[in-house]
């Protein structure tokens, strides 16, 4: 728990230390991002093109939506989002497609894979900047970042703020109930879960859970059955077609949480990554969870 | 093969079907392990040992059993060493199938039924192409159409993943690499049928195949419909090939290692070579999927990747016995 509320106050942090930043902006700013590259970039970019469906939310969230020119084939969320040039995969993208654009500025997300994608969008002198945004922590650092890069510094912090005091509401609200142990169903062959790298673990423990597999680095591992069933969960999280097929099939029913019809249906549309939906997401996941406690 | 061997054979098999039953990620004595098979134990360890457990280790059996002999009919058949039931194409064939199923969005049991679809449809097509091409019992003409048909289905599965998402990818490649980890009591129903009536065929057709290894011309002049045998052999071998791929994915050098291993127990009629490379292979791939349940707790290991670690150092030890 020490590290979710370490992470919680320093996304807080950094909300006041945002607060206390510089209004005037210069006509270039320079950026590190987490490949460790410093990037100039100019003061408020007119044509951003966003390779990670979670920087894509956070920029319509922060106000900066409408001055895409340039998405993965895998954005879906806010629904205006279709209406923006769909450039392909977010990993390894077409940078010929990119670069048609014609972009000022493109997020990419900091995998070992875009390493080269970087390299060639700078050398055609397209400012590039990649962010991992993996956990909650991530969130409030990478929104604060955007909001700087696209000159919408006041709206990032609103949004960082807000999600903050969510959160912090929700772990308190949450902190004196009984915490059911979790499985949170991601795939079935092979069976994978919810793993303690994943944002969804932090998120189920600031709902007032424990994720039956949160000892486990990866964000989703690979896991086997019998050893499910010997870690007993609670409760499963699942999507609605989940839940139906586990419910009927024999296998999934040697679960005592499956047996008991304890598995509660959640929308699995959110994995994409820590957005600013992050808050929300907690405490509809808490009201799930704990119905009596957060009724309305 | 003498009468100690096929007792060593079937100890194997029995051996590594109650350490299947009796190991897992659980830890279970065995006492809780019988008293769980009849039902009079904790509902956990019930559910445990015959939900999970003894169906697992059934469908492992199944496989391994199907695959050997359709390796050691093949074998027998082509007069070849290295031929195996993937050769025929059927492994291309239904990880095509099963990529497609995956690609379009389908989930749970309609992958492994596009997989049997899609290796039927390669079995059939490579025999079509063998034939177009003159050579209809043929053996090295057929070996080829299927190395063609399966360079073709790799092909079209990797232009399928090329532009799919990460999930599809991981699923895809999941169940290329083989694993029993969805083994259910249907799933254990079904396949029996399939390798019951495979490897009868094959049994029925084992004189026959004795007789093919003296040769083509030989086998002809004392009375086989060759191409008529080596036929049916492929329709069979195609049979338990896609049954065991429906069930549990590619589970590859089991085909290829066990006739061997039954081989070397001085087994010389076909009909030995079969049966007894059925029962190891049903030993072996037991071992294999046991190995990959408790390797690496919570994960799973991937059973095809198992059972060629397990078949690549027997495999070179044979061939320096060889050389």
């Amino acid at each position: 728990m020490s590290r979710l509320t370490a992470s919680l106050s320093l996304l807080v942090l950094a909300s006041v230390l945002a607060a206390c930043e510089r209004r005037t902006a210069p006509m270039h700013d320079t950026a590190t991002d987490d490949f460790g590259d410093t990037v100039v970039v100019a003061t408020a970019p007119v044509r951003i093109v966003s390779l990670n469906p979670t920087t894509t939310e956070l920029l319509y969230a922060i106000g900066a939506g409408a001055r895409l020119v340039g998405r993965t084939s895998y954005d879906r969320i806010p629904a205006a989002v279709s209406a923006v040039p769909d450039l392909g995969p977010g990993l390894r993208p077409n940078v010929e497609a990119v670069l048609a654009a014609r972009p000022d500025l493109v997020i990419l997300y900091a995998s070992e894979d875009n390493r080269d994608a970087a390299r060639r969008l700078r050398a055609a002198r397209v400012p590039t900047v990649a962010y991992k945004v993996d956990r909650i922590a991530d969130f409030a650092r990478v929104t604060l970042a955007l909001g700087r890069i696209t000159g919408d510094t006041a709206a990032a912090r609103v949004t960082v703020d807000t999600v903050g005091r969510t959160l912090a509401g929700t772990l308190v609200r949450t902190a004196a109930l009984p915490h059911p142990r979790v499985f949170w169903f991601l795939w079935e062959s092979p069976l994978l879960a919810v793993g303690g790298g994943s944002f969804l673990s932090e998120m189920l423990k600031v709902a007032g859970a424990l994720n039956v597999y949160d000892s486990l680095p990866e964000p989703s591992p690979s896991i086997t059955f019998e050893d499910l069933v010997r870690r007993d969960p609670d409760i499963v999280l699942a999507s609605a077609t989940t839940r139906a097929r586990m419910l009927a099939d024999p296998r999934w029913r040697t679960l005592r949480a499956v047996r008991e019809r304890r598995v509660l249906v959640f929308d699995t549309t959110i994995v994409n990554g820590p957005s600013a939906r992050v808050g929300a997401s907690a405490v509809a996941l808490a009201t799930l969870l704990h119905p009596d406690a957060f009724a309305p | 093969m003498t009468n100690a061997r096929w007792l060593l054979i079937v100890l194997a098999l029995v051996t590594a079907i109650v350490a299947g039953v009796t190991a897992g990620t659980l830890p279970l004595t065995p006492s809780e392990v019988l008293h769980g098979l009849l039902g009079n134990a904790a509902p956990m360890h019930i559910a445990v040992v015959r939900e999970l457990r003894l169906p697992r280790v059934l469908l492992a059996a199944l496989v391994g059993a199907g695959l050997g002999a359709a390796g050691a009919a093949l074998q027998g058949a082509t007069r070849n060493v290295l031929a195996e039931p993937y050769l025929l194409g059927v492994s291309g064939g239904a990880a095509m199938g099963a990529v497609i199923a995956v690609a379009l969005g389908a989930r749970g049991p309609l992958v492994p039924l596009a997989g049997f679809a899609g290796a039927l449809g390669a079995v059939a097509l490579t025999l079509l192409v063998a034939r177009a091409a003159g050579g209809r019992g043929d053996a090295r003409i057929v070996l080829m159409a299927g190395v063609v048909v399966g360079a073709f289905a790799n092909a079209a599965i990797m232009v399928a993943l090329a532009g799919a998402d990460a999930s599809v990818v991981r699923g895809a490649l999941w169940w290329m690499m083989g694993s029993a980890a969805d083994a259910s009591w249907m799933a254990v129903r079904g396949l029996a049928l399939y390798v019951a009536v495979g490897i009868a065929i094959l049994l029925v057709l084992a004189r026959a195949i004795d007789v093919l290894a003296l040769g083509e011309d030989t086998a002809a002049g004392m009375g086989v419909d060759v191409a008529r045998v080596t036929l049916g052999v492929y329709v069979a071998g195609a049979l338990l090939t896609a049954g065991t791929v429906a069930a549990a994915g590619l589970v590859g050098f089991v085909g290829l290692l066990v006739p061997h291993l039954v081989r070397m127990t001085g087994a010389r009629t076909h009909r030995s070579i079969i049966s007894g490379a059925a029962l190891a292979g049903a030993a072996l791939v037991v071992v294999a999927d046991l190995m990959a349940r408790v390797a690496h707790p919570p994960a799973e290991l991937p059973l095809g990747a198992i059972t060629a670690l397990l078949g690549v150092p027997f495999f070179l030890a044979h061939l320096r016995r060889l050389t």
